[in-house]
């Protein structure tokens, strides 16, 4: 397998160009994919149900041979054999042994990535204490909770002590405090310098916890790029106040919105001193101010902005297409 | 240790935690140990046969006609190997191992496949775990039957080990076809029926084999009795009968062979499943004496007769003899060669498909 010789490939734990997949029964999944995860970060796949997030996960661990792919993973070709060593991955909808402990299924496929007894032991236990897991390691996957199983799964994937960890829906049936505790776990992770791909479709996940984000929409990256930037064009500057709307705001360069059942005015590209005069008059004329302060689009807008088919107002189909 | 070392050990670690977790696996070995337990049980004595405590008066069957050491060992081979093993434990091992490839392509491979580990020998190594429910079974079997031999039979002999490896390489054929239906098809129910049905089709083209060698043979042995008989006649009118009947043996002789040597090529190509258990009965006795199940047919049931199948001057025992003698000139590489090969060839497309596929 070729070693990249580019040496932006070297500072990137992922670096695609133009990945396409076409399944076997006509199905367009990935339609030229490019995409750069830098090392050390917590980078963020998000998109509906089925834009083609795991496909494109699991071209990058070969489980779905791509169409055409370019790019490269931790330096090295996709598919080069130990550079999957260097990678951890939980799938999404995974399927543990159930007559395994949660202690052998870490151990498991700590052997499978090629860690050393001694080593592999240490780090097993390490690990089940880093997910909560270390007082249940010696009882039966069968009898796992669902957020227990994805606890043993993320464990599974760092067993090998990845360069780039790879997590399909990690919070998938967790419930909000095993949610907050494996957001933790994967700050922990990026603490480490290890680079976390983080596919999810719960933008809340995404927006707390990733450094840059990329919205796949029907088989394409949409958009890419940290929170910052992809919201910047939305920075504002939001007054709220009791009273009536003042018949001036337009005039004065503020759009009226709503915020929590109250009057208040946006003023978009402002800075904190640009609006002094106006909450200068608001006061004058009577009005009490509650909060004034910068603000931007959330993800969540952000993303209904992408996925939402401009000229009919809708959202686009789901899934990715099929044919051309 | 190596990666692939380490990957082979897991994986064989993994295949003995499930197997240990399946209830059917423990109760085909409690089923093995009781199955021993009741040959261990058996025995014979002057008046005829002993069951534990009892005695059964049985004229034909006493140690002055079968000794013990050879009453255990035709147990061994005939019950235990020949119908036990061949079919009752590997029916068990092919319901126990029937999830295995099912399993693996719709459950956990995608956590495996994402590991440095190539398809191809993914793909091979679980085959090979699949073989360890048969390994456990006969591993538990032979040996008890070890032991059994030799505290009642009197004879220690190590030779029966030689069931090991034999009954392995006899499930293997099996198991290739389950495993490459298995992962092809993700179904468990598939792959049992396809697997029983290729069984079956094993089978009767093995019998058929064996029927149109039997004809063929009773053809070749008439035309030699005849020719002998034309040779000692001195008359026109003593060899004009011998004459059309030599006729008519060439004629049958010409219908018999080519659908022979179809059902013999069509067999060289396929696992030979009966003529490895034959050659098991044949290693035990080679090995640890132990009479055949063959020999045990053509003992007093040989009828010294005329006109068998059919034939007029070919007797009963130089027909048997001559297709024993021709069975026994087929090599261990034809045997276990071909049957070897193509179990390697489908297990090669079996592994090839795994390769090429999305999951």
């Amino acid at each position: 397998m070729a070693v990249a010789s580019d040496s932006k490939s070297m500072d990137h734990a992922l670096d695609l160009t133009l990945v396409d997949k076409i399944y076997a029964g006509g199905v367009h999944a990935l339609r030229g994919i490019s995409m750069r995860v830098a090392k050390g970060e917590i980078f963020g796949l998000l998109g509906p149900n089925g834009p083609g997030k795991s496909t494109l996960v699991k071209v990058v661990t070969t489980i779905v041979r791509p169409t055409r792919v370019e790019g490269t993973v931790l330096g090295h070709a996709i598919g080069h054999m130990p550079t999957l060593g260097r990678i951890g991955y939980l799938p999404e909808h995974h399927r543990f042994p159930a007559y395994l402990t949660g202690r052998q299924c870490v151990e498991f496929f700590g052997a499978m990535t090629g860690v050393e007894k001694k080593q592999r032991q240490r780090r097993v236990s390490e690990l089940l204490d880093t997910v909560g897991m270390l007082a249940w390691a010696d009882k039966r996957l069968g009898t796992y909770s669902k957020g227990m199983q994805q606890r043993i799964g993320i464990a599974s994937a760092m067993v090998n002590d990845p360069e780039l960890v790879i997590l399909d829906e990690p919070t998938d049936g967790v419930d909000p405090v095993g949610r907050r505790e494996i957001r933790d776990v994967l700050l922990q992770i990026r603490a480490r310098g290890t680079t976390v791909f983080l596919n999810s479709h719960l933008l809340s996940e995404i927006e707390l916890v990733c450094d840059r984000v990329a919205i796949m929409v029907q088989g394409r990256v949409a958009k890419q790029g940290s929170i910052e930037e992809l919201t910047r064009d939305s920075h504002c500057v939001r007054v709220v106040f009791s009273g009536d709307r003042p018949a001036w705001a337009a005039e004065a360069g503020g759009v009226a919105v709503m915020d929590r059942g109250r009057h208040a005015l946006d003023f978009p590209k402002a800075t904190s001193e640009s609006v002094q005069p106006v909450l200068d008059r608001l006061r004058i004329e009577g009005r009490i101010l509650h909060s004034f302060g910068e603000v931007r689009e959330s993800l969540e807008a952000l993303f209904m902005r992408e996925v939402t088919d401009p000229t009919s107002g809708r959202a686009r189909p789901i899934g990715a297409e099929a044919g051309r | 240790m190596s990666i692939v070392w380490m990957q082979t050990c897991a994986l064989f670690v993994d295949a003995y935690r499930e197997l240990n977790a399946r209830k059917l696996f423990w109760i085909a070995l409690v089923l093995n140990a009781l199955v021993v337990a009741v040959i261990g049980a058996l025995g014979i004595d002057e008046k005829g046969v002993t069951i534990i405590v009892w005695h059964l008066e049985m004229p034909g069957v006493t140690s002055a006609l079968f000794p013990p050491e050879q009453f255990y060992h035709t147990l061994f081979a005939s019950f235990g190997v020949g119908f036990w093993l061949a079919w009752i434990s590997t029916i068990l091992a092919l319901l126990s191992t029937a999830t295995i490839f099912p399993e693996l392509v719709t459950g956990g491979v995608d956590t495996l496949v994402s590991k440095p580990i190539s398809r191809h020998r993914l793909y091979l190594t679980k085959f090979a775990t699949g073989l360890l429910f048969t390994l456990a079974q006969v591993l538990v079997f032979t040996t008890l039957s070890f032991f059994v031999l030799g505290i009642r039979g009197g004879v220690w002999s190590i030779g029966l080990f030689i069931a090991v490896p034999i009954m392995l390489i006899f499930y293997s054929y099996l198991f290739c076809m389950m495993a490459v239906v298995g992962s092809l098809t993700r179904s468990v129910l598939a792959s049992v029926i396809v697997t029983l049905l290729f069984w079956v089709f094993v089978w009767a083209v093995h019998v058929g084999e064996q029927f149109t060698l039997l004809g063929q043979t009773v053809q070749r042995v008439e035309i030699s009795a005849i020719e002998r008989r034309l040779g000692n006649a001195q008359t026109l009118d003593g060899r004009a009968p011998l004459e059309v009947d030599l006729s008519e043996a060439n004629d049958s002789l010409g219908v018999w062979r080519p659908i022979h040597l179809s059902l013999y090529a069509l067999k060289t190509a396929l696992p030979k499943a009966s003529e490895t258990i034959q050659l098991l009965n044949r290693s035990l006795k080679d090995i640890a004496d132990v009479p055949t199940a063959d020999e045990e047919e053509m003992g007093d049931g040989a009828v010294a007769g005329r006109g068998f199948l059919g034939s007029k001057y070919a007797r009963r025992r130089d027909v048997e003899a001559a297709v024993r003698s021709e069975m026994s000139t087929r090599p261990l590489w034809w045997v276990i060669g071909t049957s070897l090969a193509f179990e390697a060839a489908l297990l090669g497309f079996g592994a090839w498909r795994f390769s090429r596929r999305d999951f």
